[in-house]
């Protein structure tokens, strides 16, 4: 083979490759770790496996936090205005978590209706709402 | 009144920004373009220091300083605040802009008049384009009339933090370096250079870039570690994306430009990786700051801006491919290469630096393609994806690159090959086993794969040109490529940091009273009590944590302050830091009278992340200097 020749089909070999792992790798990484989110009104009538990772998120409901005294356990509501979703968790909790906040939660959808999270999302910036939550306001006005 | 000063600044340069483009890009004869950069220059100097004047004044009746000081904000502070929100950091941006063109034009001796001239009329209507943004949808010099605010609202509380002063300049110069490698490209099919002389004016501009990129992302991803309370160095959260897309396809552009230079191969591939960079750090500012994507960042979102921005991408980016399709085809290609040369190591390095950025581009933009495809679905996608992906590539580029320096062009003798490779060997394994002796007690496959990468990239990076008879000859050697032997044994000691912090990380949430004694990894932490501690700008409860480790004794604290006037609450982490590891305790919520909650954890070789960030920084930015002093 003439030298321009074999450096092209080298190239053309390597990219080849490159472009099948990529498209396998994107493929089965994305098959596995998508998350969608939902509204508590998503969630009234959804039969979903709990087994399955899903966001769920909303405003939180004043007066709705319980605290445990001597765990870290805690349950709160949130809502999108049409339905309310109640909320466990375990553990602490961002700083910009409080009363009639928008709140993006990650987690397990039980079989009683309830939720469980295993990540209550920080946010930066005080007057900044997640933009699934702020998107929900939207519609419930 | 000084305030509508660096307004006019910012309207003149706008002025002379679009005319000097223009001008520099039809008229094919010597331009005073220097002087002309210079006088830009300072026109945006001057708007910039208009702008922290403001802030430093506290003139509220501006509307940014308004929205992002306070009188009672530190006066460090106030002048970091400048750039703390996007009217001020863009003005930041176009001021860096700005300096890489002086700067190039200022030690840039080689080229012809007319490749000078077109790197300078991209630069100015790149620049052109971004003043016009920020006059008309991002004014920072905007007043609050007639009745201005007594005070202002506040700097956000987490950004009141030494790293934050320096994070984004940093970053946005490693984001606007990108511009020139851009620029030259453009000259480079406009006008007859021969590839080596481009490639060489590029180089050091593109490492320069890549030096202050990486300084920029490490310094946020140390930010984020200590001051949000997480301990966590890296999310995967979309802006950190935008930052590191540009990253890799930057490094993979250092690499290209290597082989353009001395081997005139790689030319089209060059040419379009100098486009799709810019086009990366472009593509970032517009997700960023259109709000289109779910980021814990915050800019102010406003779709109008998206638009405009989107229009600057286009216009650029279109603009160059354009050029790119209808250039007159290169001067092709003679020099040969086989299979174990440097070219096809080089051509590998860029192939998987280039699919791991558009996987990531692909991931992060994923949740728009779902939304619209589906009709306002909303998804997320997790880190879970990132590691996923990132995981095989960085396997596949550490055995590259140990072996990297290794090659030779064209092709690599094998003896030279097999003696060095005999030498790395042993290398590796008494690292590997120096390394397990000092670490673990319990091995999983990632740390072994880890340390094996470690040594791999340590050894390969020092011992390539090592032999015992001429020590001198290999000191001189050293001496010579210090900034590539920095960047990659950088890279290594990042790998390191990387793998052990992920699989050895620890963490425990409890609550304590005070008084409480608990054990966490070998530690013994006790629990002293609270005090009450007032700032400058806030009031805090501060939690005295006393740690006994096994042969010393030290005390941590970590807070939960209130901020005013905005009232947020931030906490900050107490941090003991070594080189093998920190501890990072930081506090929850309050529950009945004095007792908390708390965040312990255990971070293993986390410094050694930044420090490999660092030494790849200091590798890039020598290499770029020693360029730099070469060309003119």
């Amino acid at each position: 083979m003439n030298p321009i020749r074999k450096q092209r089909v080298y190239a053309l070999m390597a990219i080849a490759g490159g472009s099948i792992l990529a498209v396998f790798l994107v493929v089965s990484a994305l098959s596995k770790n998508l998350n969608l989110f939902y509204s508590p009104t998503d969630l009234l009538n959804n039969e979903l496996s709990p087994d399955t990772l899903i966001r769920a998120g909303g405003m939180v409901r004043e007066g709705s936090i319980k605290r445990s005294n001597n765990s870290l356990n805690i349950e709160f509501v949130v809502t999108d205005f049409k339905n309310d979703l109640t909320i466990n968790y375990s553990g602490i909790l961002p700083d910009l978590f409080s009363e009639k906040a928008g709140v993006v939660v990650q987690g397990y959808l039980e079989k009683e209706g309830s939720f469980r999270a295993i990540e209550v999302l920080a946010k930066h910036d005080e007057n900044y709402m997640p933009p699934e939550v702020a998107k929900l306001m939207e519609n419930a006005e | 009144m000084i305030a509508e000063l660096g307004h006019i600044f910012l309207i003149s340069s706008l002025v002379l920004s679009l005319s000097g483009g223009i001008s520099a890009f039809f008229l094919k004869k010597e331009l005073p373009i220097q002087k002309f950069a210079l006088l830009m220059t300072l026109l945006v100097t001057g708007a910039f220091f208009a702008l922290i004047y403001s802030f430093v004044i506290d003139d509220f009746s501006v509307a940014y300083v308004a929205q992002n000081s306070n009188i009672n904000l530190p006066i460090y502070y106030k002048f970091a605040a400048t750039w703390g929100a996007h009217e001020g950091s863009l003005i930041l941006w176009i001021l860096s802009m700005n300096l890489w063109l002086l700067a190039f034009l200022s030690f840039n001796k080689s080229g012809s008049i007319n490749f000078s001239n077109i790197v300078f009329g991209v630069c100015s209507l790149v620049i052109f384009s971004f003043l016009l943004f920020t006059i008309f949808t991002s004014n920072p010099f905007e007043r609050i009339l007639p009745v201005p605010p007594l005070n202002g609202a506040d700097l956000n509380p987490s950004l009141q933090d030494f790293a934050f002063t320096v994070h984004p300049p940093l970053l946005y110069f490693g984001y606007s370096g990108l511009l020139l490698p851009f620029a030259i490209s453009i000259a480079a099919m406009l006008s007859s250079v021969p590839n080596r002389d481009w490639a060489s004016a590029s180089r050091p501009w593109t490492l320069l870039a890549g030096s202050f990129l990486t300084v920029g992302i490490g310094l946020g991803s140390w930010w984020a570690y200590y001051e949000l309370g997480w301990g966590g160095w890296w999310f995967w959260d979309p802006v950190e994306n935008a930052a590191f897309i540009p990253w890799l396809l930057t490094v993979a552009l250092v690499h290209s430009l290597i082989v353009t230079e001395n081997r005139n191969l790689f030319i089209n591939w060059s040419l379009l990786l100098s486009i799709f960079a810019f086009a990366a750090s472009l593509l970032g500012t517009f997700l960023v700051r259109s709000g289109i994507l779910t980021s814990v960042h915050a800019f102010a979102l406003d779709p109008e801006r998206g638009l405009f921005l989107l229009g600057i991408f286009s216009f650029f980016v279109l603009g160059g491919l354009i050029i790119f399709a209808f250039k007159n085809s290169t001067k092709n290609q003679s020099s040969d290469y086989s299979i174990n040369s440097k070219e096809f190591g080089l051509l590998l390095n860029n192939l998987l630096l280039v699919v791991l950025a558009v996987s990531i581009l692909f991931g992060t933009l994923y949740p728009l393609i779902y939304e619209a495809y589906t009709g306002g679905k909303q998804i997320s996608v997790g880190a879970p994806y990132f590691e996923f992906i990132i995981f095989p590539f960085s396997l596949m580029l550490g055995l590259l690159q140990g072996i990297a320096l290794y090659l030779s062009w064209g092709s690599t003798k094998s003896f030279n090959f097999l003696g060095k490779l005999i030498i790395e060997s042993l290398s590796i394994f008494l690292l590997t086993l120096i390394l397990l002796f000092v670490l673990f007690e319990d091995l999983i496959p990632a740390s072994f794969i880890t340390i094996f990468i470690f040594a791999w990239l340590i050894s390969g990076s020092i011992f390539f040109n090592f032999s015992f008879r001429s020590l001198e000859k290999y000191l001189d050697f050293i001496n010579r490529r210090i900034g590539v032997l920095l960047s990659h044994v950088g890279m290594a000691i990042l790998v390191l940091g990387v793998g052990v912090v992920s699989s050895y990380s620890n963490e425990k949430e409890l609550i304590l009273d005070p008084g409480d004694k608990i054990k966490f990894h070998n530690k013994d932490i006790e629990f002293l009590g609270i005090r009450d501690v007032k700032g400058p700008n806030y009031i805090s409860k501060a939690a005295e944590i006393r740690v006994i480790d096994d042969n010393r004794s030290f005390e941590l604290q970590t807070e939960k302050r209130t901020y005013f006037p905005s009232g947020q609450v931030t906490t900050e982490a107490g941090i003991e830091t070594g080189i093998f590891g920190d501890f990072y305790v930081s506090m929850g919520d309050n529950f009945n009278g004095d007792s908390w909650s708390f965040k312990l954890q255990s971070k293993p070789f986390i410094r050694w992340i930044w420090f490999g960030a660092l030494l790849i920084t200091l590798g890039t930015f020598v290499s770029s200097i020693n360029m730099v002093r070469r060309l003119s």
